[in-house]
């Protein structure tokens, strides 16, 4: 059905006369002459349509007639989207035959509060320093922060090793405005291991407009909720990264000249992310539990973007550079990496003693490296010596070899038991490995003693 | 080509194609608006009375904005405005290796056009992701402190970033060196540069004897920066064209700072939304869609690129630096003080890294490099806590670690086109292997 005709184009926007007044908010347009240019109606007047244009404008002709295509961007709501890898549109990349069976409008609702589920079971990542310091819970949502460069990536790719590969628990990969090179290597990787069953990807990667990265989060949503909803089972949903879709939605405002606010972001900034995280909620048919990675822009934690994200988030794990450029990776800042479970009722006396006394130690250890760097480390009391050694053994204990840097350490990666953890730590503090060189520490799994 | 362009014109003299045609009702420095042009599509090429060319950037209902890349004479209101109803493309000749060119095939040191020209699209469609394979061929630059530690390559993107003068062009020169009898072509892309660093880089080349499989492709500080904007884009659209011909390329983008300040001049003056630093929005996608052409394609070809980001007082953590970072493989960070204290190549080797580490280098290269990486970082930690403290009083143990850390650091250096090759590194770091294997 023709219903109009474009009159102004712009990079990722176009205008549209309309001759029909059925169009709604949200309706997808296409060329008459060309499939390739399609558009989504974001703004009516009575006589006009701004559209977002879902692909690149360039060569589309001022005057070219559009027609109505659907009422929405949709995706495939059926088991045939296991094991398959998808565009933002909801299309297949594989090259392989696919038949849609069921598919659902990508702007879904949130979840109702009498249908929310608050209770669940720990969840355990095989990670350390996450168990240690921000044990998971089934539903929860645990952002991973970090800078450019200091290793959220891998980290999402080591609790998919973890979790994914050796429960096979229904999950979904969202890839929003990363490398493609990263993307197409997962992939392959989960390919290779023979792994993909269980596997829903969504790629919306940084080379890709930001209509493409705004629009593949909520289609990766479509397949948790049926995972949740129909399937009725517990999912696992990894995002990499939720701070590009923030990103992509401030391009599009500033294409459509919006008035930006701080650090050009729009003011909706807050409503957008709520859209997605109400979204990403446990009922009582089952859980979604989601790994987030959040980039860092310009490496400022308080950065608007990053701070909207957080606070829907019940536990985090921040990375930190100067941590990074010691060679000790995952880079974890234990002060600032944390979850709601980390409470004496939940995770028991000893555990939360334990997280305690070894913040403490650290704490002291800061302050510590400052007085050494004046006085030398010989100036020091003897119980500062103890808790300046025995902090940089700890340091080095949160270092762990992962599965899936194998390649950089050349040291094979390492799943570690939470009741290892607690014993180890113990025994560093109460200076049990007062006489055991820090080195021995230093990427290894749990302690074995000789 | 060039009859399409007669053709067209003459069809609007002779008033056959009115709808291709229009007046200019404004001028600034980089835009003209257009009223007129009816019939034209986004992107469009348009030459305005034969003056200057350019390309449709926005289309209003009652006007079309144009971004100029080529001026030759002053643009006055009313002057007739054709479009040339295709898309703007830039021009390139395979006979631009070994020659300093720039993105309208013009071969800068003899001062003429190439003859056998070619179009190349600007910034077209991306790489699709199921056409990329695995990443796992080295480029070897020839430099003991990234080949062991921070490997390349084929198809990586590795950033080189640092203050001026730590020596950021030189490592993507001696690369480029190092590149002799491996099959890879190197385009060189100086964006805003000076006449006279590009020939000095053009006669640094030629000396070495790198010059006949480089191509050196630059735009000016004087030029017009909507041509600055757009060298990286065709040189990366070329490196892309010779990808799918299974060529192996190594572009250097010389610098990625410069190209966003750019960036941000013209989308100031087109009345963009300022962000971040003035930035506008989608600087961060302005810089990964180029960036993103680097990759290892199916077609067993492949693009490496080597981007430089400028930085002020060693800070790599501004917007821009860390918007590349985020896009890149991994980056080399050079220091203002290791520089001026001589160790050069003046890496950073606690903030460099290589995302792809062992996948990209040799068994034996790997071996060595990830016990180098690990001792060395451990020494430059217990350095500073062992700074003040009497050497007659440290373990023996202690003392010996931080020796063989001294010897390390002084083992890694290297002067400017003095490649080594992945035996003689091994050699040299030997001793790194030996000492952990008695412990």
């Amino acid at each position: 059905m023709e219903v109009g005709k474009i009159i102004s184009i712009f990079e990722i926007s176009v205008e549209v006369v309309v001759s029909d007044n059925t169009i709604k908010i949200g309706d997808v347009l296409e060329a008459v002459d060309n499939s390739k240019y399609r558009f989504e109606v974001i703004e009516i007047t009575n006589t006009t349509a701004l559209c977002i244009s879902l692909n690149s404008t360039r060569g589309l002709k001022k005057g070219t007639i559009v027609k109505k295509v659907d009422d929405g961007l949709k995706m495939e709501y059926s088991d045939a989207l296991m094991g398959r890898i998808f565009d933002a549109y909801g299309e297949v990349l594989d090259n392989k035959e696919f038949k849609s069976i069921k598919k659902k409008f990508i702007n879904n609702s949130t979840v109702s509060m009498k249908d929310l589920n608050v209770e669940s079971s720990m969840l355990k990542t095989g990670i350390k320093v996450i168990d240690f310091f921000a044990p998971m819970q089934k539903g929860f949502k645990m952002g991973l922060l970090g800078g450019a460069g200091v290793g959220k990536t891998v980290l999402i790719k080591e609790l998919i090793y973890n979790l994914y590969n050796t429960s096979k628990i229904n999950s979904i990969f969202v890839g929003i405005g990363e490398r493609s090179r990263e993307g197409k290597e997962l992939y392959d990787d989960i390919v290779s291991s023979n792994l993909l069953d269980n596997m829903t990807m969504v790629f919306g990667q940084m080379s890709k407009n930001p209509v493409v990265r705004s629009k593949c989060v909520q289609t990766g949503l479509v397949a948790a909720e049926y995972l949740r909803d129909e399937k009725k089972g517990d999912v696992l949903l990894f995002i990499d990264n939720i701070y590009r879709y923030i990103q992509a939605r401030s391009e599009i405002s500033m294409e459509l000249k919006e008035m930006l606010v701080g650090n050009g972001y729009p003011s909706s900034t807050a409503a957008e992310v709520s859209k997605i995280e109400e979204r990403l909620s446990s009922t009582k048919d089952g859980t979604i539990t989601s790994f987030q990675a959040i980039y860092i822009p310009a490496d400022d934690y308080n950065d608007d973007a990053v701070q909207n994200v957080v606070s829907y988030m019940d536990g985090q794990i921040v990375l930190d550079r100067h941590i990074a450029e010691l060679g000790i990776y995952p880079a974890i800042d234990v002060f600032k990496s944390t979850s709601r479970l980390v409470d004496k009722d939940k995770i028991g006396e000893r555990h939360f003693k334990l997280v305690e006394e070894t913040l403490r130690y650290l704490t002291r250890y800061q302050e510590l490296e400052e007085i050494i760097a004046v006085l030398g480390i010989d100036e020091l009391s003897d119980e500062d010596k103890n808790i300046f050694h025995r902090s940089r053994k700890l340091r080095y204990y949160f270092s762990q070899p992962l599965h899936v840097s194998e390649q950089f350490t050349n040291i094979k990666g390492e799943y570690v038991e939470l009741e290892d953890v607690l014993n180890d730590v113990e025994n560093i503090l109460n200076g049990t490995y007062d006489n055991v060189d820090e080195k021995e520490f230093f990427y290894i799994g749990k302690y074995n003693a000789h | 080509m060039d009859l399409n362009i007669d053709k067209v014109i003459d069809d609007i003299k002779k008033d056959n194609n009115i709808f291709s045609a229009g007046k200019v009702i404004k001028v600034n420095e980089y835009n003209v608006e257009v009223s007129g042009l009816i019939d034209v599509a986004f992107y469009d090429e348009v030459d305005i009375a034969g003056k200057a060319k350019g390309y449709v950037f926005a289309i209003h209902p009652n006007k079309v904005i144009v971004s100029l890349t080529e001026v030759e004479d002053k643009i006055m209101p009313g002057d007739l405005v054709y479009s040339l109803n295709k898309e703007y493309k830039c021009l390139f000749s395979i006979d631009s290796i070994g020659k300093v060119v720039d993105i309208f095939g013009n071969d800068l040191i003899a001062g003429k056009k190439f003859n056998n020209l070619i179009e190349v699209s600007i910034d077209g469609l991306d790489i699709p992701l199921m056409d990329r394979t695995s990443v796992e061929r080295s480029l070897l630059t020839g430099i003991s402190g990234i080949d062991l530690m921070y490997p390349i390559g084929r198809g990586q993107r590795q950033l080189i970033i640092g203050d001026k003068k730590t020596g950021k062009t030189q490592i993507c020169l001696d690369t480029i060196v190092n590149q002799k009898d491996k099959n890879v072509i190197c385009i060189y892309v100086a964006i805003g540069k000076t006449k006279k660093e590009v020939k000095e880089i053009y006669y640094d080349l030629t000396k070495n004897g790198a010059i006949s499989y480089t191509i050196v492709m630059a735009s000016f500080n004087d030029e017009l920066p909507t041509k600055s904007y757009l060298t990286p884009y065709v040189a990366l659209s070329v490196a892309e064209e010779l990808m799918l011909q299974s060529f192996d390329v190594l572009v250097i983008v010389d610098d990625l700072k410069k190209h966003a300040d750019i960036y941000r001049q013209i989308s100031l003056t087109s009345n963009k939304v300022p962000g971040r630093d003035a930035y506008p929005s989608d600087i961060f996608y302005a810089h990964a869609r180029m960036l993103e052409k680097g990759c290892q394609h199916k077609s067993g070809g492949s693009v490496t690129i080597l981007p430089i980001v400028e930085t002020k007082a060693g800070d790599i953590t501004d917007y821009i630096s860390t918007n590349i970072i985020s896009i890149t493989d991994g980056q080399i960070v050079l220091s203002k003080k290791n520089f001026d204290k001589g160790l050069k190549p003046a890496i950073n080797y606690g903030l460099s890294v290589s995302r792809l580490g062992a996948a990209v280098q040799s068994k034996e290269l790997s071996k060595v490099g990830s016990k180098l990486r690990r001792e060395l970082l451990a020494y430059l930690d217990v350095k500073d806590i062992y700074e003040l403290s009497d050497p007659s009083e440290l373990s023996p143990a202690l003392k010996e670690s931080i020796d063989r850390g001294n010897k390390m650091i002084n083992d890694l250096k290297q002067y400017k086109y003095s490649p080594k090759s992945e035996s003689e590194m091994q050699t040299l770091f030997s001793y790194v292997e030996r000492v952990e294997k008695e412990g």
